[in-house]
């Protein structure tokens, strides 16, 4: 009976190893397929796609995780999730249209163009995706500047970022305010004297 | 005989929808695909500048301009439709042709557009134009085709649009603020 219960509750141990490892793998084997969060694309896939496409090596910039949260912190979630790689060397001249479909296509799918600025000499060009993500806005922006390429995405709330400026404005004000005001006491009692 | 009649009658059918197709490629709400001619403007320009903002993004943009004194034009950019912006540069003067830009005011032609201002140097392929499309006595449309000597601009903007308010756009979503001056100063007439 007892070697009965015995085998039972390890044939139970058993099959409850690959349930527990299925339970924690699915969703890390979603997230690595999907790449960012689910949406798919977006920046790593650009970058890989860039430096595939033109036999280039993006230099990500160290601590920008860290750079990321203290941006957060500061707008009060009002940008988040940067993302920088730079990539030098970059051999010319690009296709405008070419790269532009790259960059469409590495992107994925809810990433919309909104600006394409393009050189025919091929040495200029920039784009802007963005795409919505919930109450922030995804943004996507590639530069080349020469043989210089700079890769950028960063989410950010308007609304938040928008309430934050206006305080520093307010702040500025206030402090011009507070020169100004001294600035003329000092001035009267110049005078004064 | 009888049958030749109806693909004669089918190809005839096709013609006139994609021509009409073609024709209201502007004149939809919806923003445009670039055109052939674009396309061609595009490969001879040294530079190139586009900006194509749908209704949701113009929605997203218009929640940057919090300031009170932008209250009017941010309501009118959160109802815009859309904002299409070409901006070519070329390295020689009469990169363009006359054809080129009859065949960009083509496209406003047999539909709600109208033309408000055509402006032409003899001789010389340049000028403007503004195309506005008026529904129920309201701007619901405005198209702005400014070819300069080395430069030419398209600005598409659909959506009611507040006319004392078209210069504000100018600096802002790829508007040049020449475009939006001059638009202004033509529709505001």
């Amino acid at each position: 009976m007892t070697q009965q219960k015995q085998k039972n509750s390890a044939m139970w141990k058993v099959a409850l190893v690959p349930v527990g490892l299925a339970a924690v793998m699915t969703p890390a084997i979603m997230l690595a397929a999907n790449g960012t969060g689910g949406m798919g694309g977006g920046f790593d896939e650009v970058v890989r796609g860039i430096e595939h496409r033109y036999h280039v090596h993006a230099n990500k910039i160290p601590f920008m995780g860290l750079i990321s949260f203290v941006a957060g912190r500061a707008t009060h979630g009002g940008v988040r999730g940067l993302h920088v790689a730079e990539i030098e060397n970059v051999q010319g001249p690009i296709d405008g249209e070419e790269f532009n479909a790259l960059v469409e296509e590495k992107a994925g799918k809810g990433w919309q163009r909104i600006i394409r600025e393009t050189s025919r000499s091929g040495d200029d060009q920039n784009l802007i995706l963005v795409r919505p993500e919930g109450d922030h806005l995804g943004m996507l922006v590639v530069s080349l500047d020469g043989h210089e390429m700079n890769v950028v995405q960063l989410s950010m709330n308007p609304d938040q970022l928008t309430d934050e400026m206006a305080k520093h404005r307010h702040h500025r004000e206030d402090d011009g305010k507070d020169t100004d005001s001294k600035d003329s006491s000092e001035k009267n009692s110049e005078e004064g004297q | 005989m009888k049958r030749s009649a109806i693909w004669a009658g089918i190809v005839a059918l096709g013609i006139v929808v994609s021509g009409v197709a073609a024709g209201s490629a502007y004149g939809q709400d919806s923003l445009p695909t670039p055109s052939p001619i674009e396309k061609a403007l595009a490969a001879r320009a040294s530079h190139v500048t586009e900006v194509t903002l749908d209704k949701n993004m113009l929605a997203f943009a218009a929640k940057f301009m919090k300031d009170d004194s932008d209250k009017e034009a941010r309501n009118m950019v959160q109802n815009l439709k859309g904002v299409y912006v070409r901006e070519y540069d070329f390295d020689k003067e009469n990169s363009y042709t006359a054809e080129e830009l009859e065949g960009l005011r083509k496209y406003f032609q047999g539909t709600d557009w109208s033309s408000m201002v055509h402006e032409s140097t003899k001789g010389k392929a340049g000028g403007s134009d503004v195309f506005v499309k008026i529904i129920n006595g309201r701007m619901e449309g405005l198209f702005v085709l400014d070819a300069e000597e080395k430069q030419l601009s398209l600005v598409l903007i659909l959506g009611p649009i507040d006319v004392d308010k078209i210069g504000e756009l100018g600096g802002n979503f790829g508007i040049p603020k020449s475009v939006a001056k001059k638009a202004q100063k033509e529709v505001g007439k």
